[in-house]
């Protein structure tokens, strides 16, 4: 195995980390949203009378299942950027 | 680093001015502008501007909810958003909510004005009794507060740096005419941001200010009886 000073093996750590929470934080979500989408459309298809209110529904719960997805981007541009652990052991 | 922490510009008495204040500040000129130049000549379309926004938060409110009590506040939340959201398609200017503090900003102002609209509806004893039914979620009802506040600031922010930093990234790798698709679905997702923020705001006010069934029965008895007597 090669031989790695902390600081790299942190930086590595932290690319691997964050390239397996935004693969699993962006495609848990957007599976979700596609089950949603799929339960309004065929709500509508049923019953287009009640398309604007699905509508809305619709949005303000996509947006509500979007934002899991975005709070893994923001931990990992955190520590892509601005990693707080290399701050701590070689600030 | 300069990804998510906005650059200072210049300092006032020792106070760091970011970009985004800046654009902020360039922006509220714009919005002026263009309030008083559509006011002057085109008074139909500000007409329909305020139908849209009134039916947006219409739709969401209970039905018998005086709507216009809150459009001041919820419609210059919308215009300023909308126009926060695309502001950075402009030149040298960067969205001004690509700054955690403007999203902060704005969701502690949605965090106030529902417990100020919800107190002057009910009354301070009125309004605390509704977080308490039953006593033993009290504690939950705080913590949906505060977590409510804080995923308005952190969905706004991400949102917009996202979009951001996609055409920004795209920029550096091809830099004609490439980012142009992602510039456009940086629009369409500000607007939309700007909608889901403005639903989401009047529906939390729509949840402090309602009043439950059997309160209203007990009122209009009340009502009845001093009427009666």
């Amino acid at each position: 195995m090669w031989q790695l000073d902390s600081s790299t093996l942190i930086t590595v750590l932290t690319i691997l980390a964050s390239s397996i929470g935004i693969v699993l934080g962006c495609v848990v979500p957007a599976l979700m949203e596609g089950k949603a989408v799929q339960k309004a459309l065929d709500g509508i298809t049923r019953q287009p009378d009640a398309a604007n209110d699905l509508r809305t529904t619709l949005l303000i719960s996509m947006a509500l299942l979007e934002s899991t997805a975005i709070y893994t981007l923001l931990v990992v541009l955190v520590l892509l950027f601005a990693n707080p652990l290399l701050d701590r052991f070689f600030g | 680093m300069d990804v998510i922490n906005p650059q200072v510009v210049f300092y006032i008495f020792g106070l760091p001015i970011n970009n985004t204040v800046v654009s902020t500040w360039v922006m509220m000129a714009v919005i002026i502008i263009v309030a008083v130049l559509i006011r002057k000549f085109k008074p139909n379309i500000a007409e329909a501007l305020l139908e849209t926004i009134n039916g947006i938060i219409g739709s969401v409110m209970p039905e018998d909810a005086k709507v216009t009590k809150y459009l001041p506040f919820l419609g210059s939340l919308t215009v300023f958003l909308i126009f926060a959201n695309i502001f950075s398609i402009f030149p040298a200017m960067v969205s001004p909510t690509a700054n955690i503090n403007t999203t902060f900003a704005l969701a502690l102002l949605v965090f106030f004005s529902v417990h100020v609209y919800g107190i002057r509806e009910k009354g301070l004893w009125g309004y605390i009794k509704t977080f308490s039914k039953p006593i033993f979620l009290f504690p939950f009802e705080i913590i949906s507060q505060l977590s409510r506040t804080l995923s308005l600031t952190l969905r706004l922010f991400g949102n917009i740096l996202s979009t951001d930093l996609v055409v920004a990234v795209v920029f550096s790798l091809i830099p004609y005419l490439a980012p142009l698709p992602f510039a456009a679905l940086g629009m369409l997702t500000g607007v939309l941001q700007a909608y889901i923020f403005t639903v989401l705001a009047s529906l939390y006010i729509a949840s402090a200010v309602e009043i439950e069934q059997t309160e209203q029965e007990r009122r209009r008895l009340k009502e009845e009886l001093q009427q009666s007597s």
